[in-house]
């Protein structure tokens, strides 16, 4: 329990910052095609 | 970026953490092994660190070399990003130390020296906010990333293994903890720098296009 709080902690950290590039990413794409 | 590099940056990690949290530690045989799971976040985002300043510098070059103010762009986001990675070295070594030598900061000569990379680098934005004119800035700047590169090079390699410190490879330390990772360490610890390096391309590419999405409206309304 000790080891697997802290270890899906850090997933969810990750996973909300690889999401979070993703969103931006599709954004600059938008706005490259539309200006 | 690829969507497949996307990908892979994402397994990596979740392989990373996973290999961090589970598998045994990095170094064996030494008290409180489980403080060096660290290792395999505190020693990849150091390394880019430096990545990222020598591809700061590699633009500032060639900023030098056809003057075109696209490469000083480049040159300041690589130095940006670079300067983030290099707190996040700081803090991570900082939690390292707390539990590994009993204080958060011990003046230990690689601790002084990412400090002192730190400065330069925040020497390197102060100087590109005082300068107005876009050439002249881009110029310093450009000569400025290459003496900071050099200054990356004798802070990260040299000056701590020239002094005597608590850190593995510094004088007197003939323990070669870092060359003889074990096989469990080495199979997280370079998915891990790979993983840090690809995190830090993407973030520089999207960076790089932000900024110019930023330069296109500004000229569209001046």
């Amino acid at each position: 329990m000790t080891v697997y709080v802290p270890m899906l902690v850090s997933i969810g950290i990750w996973l909300a910052l690889w999401l979070y590039l993703l969103r931006l990413e599709r954004k600059v794409k938008k706005l490259e095609k539309h200006g | 970026m690829h969507m497949i590099w996307k990908l892979l940056v994402f397994v990596l990690f979740i392989w990373v953490i996973v290999g961090a949290w589970l598998f045994e530690p990095p170094m064996m045989g030494v008290e409180g092994p489980e403080v060096y799971r660290i290792f395999y976040f505190h020693v990849p985002v150091a390394l880019v660190t430096f990545f990222a300043y020598g591809l700061a510098m590699y633009n500032g070059l060639m900023y030098l070399n056809n003057r075109r103010l696209e490469y000083d762009s480049r040159s300041a986001l690589a130095a940006a990003l670079g300067t983030i990675f290099c707190a996040l070295a700081t803090l991570s070594g900082s939690v390292f130390a707390k539990f590994a030598w009993g204080s958060f900061w011990n003046w230990d000569p690689r601790e002084t020296s990412i400090v002192v990379l730190l400065l330069v680098y925040l020497a390197y934005f102060a100087l590109r906010s005082a300068v107005i004119d876009a050439e002249r800035k881009a110029a310093l700047s450009a000569v400025y990333s290459i003496l900071g590169f050099i200054s990356a090079v004798f802070t990260i390699f040299i000056w701590p293994r020239l002094t005597p410190g608590l850190h593995p490879g510094a004088p007197g330390d003939s323990s070669g903890r870092f060359i003889s990772m074990s096989t469990t360490a080495t199979i997280v610890f370079i998915p891990s720098l790979l993983a840090f390096i690809i995190l830090f391309v993407w973030m520089y590419l999207l960076s790089v296009r932000i900024n110019r999405l930023e330069q296109d409206r500004a000229e569209r309304e001046t």
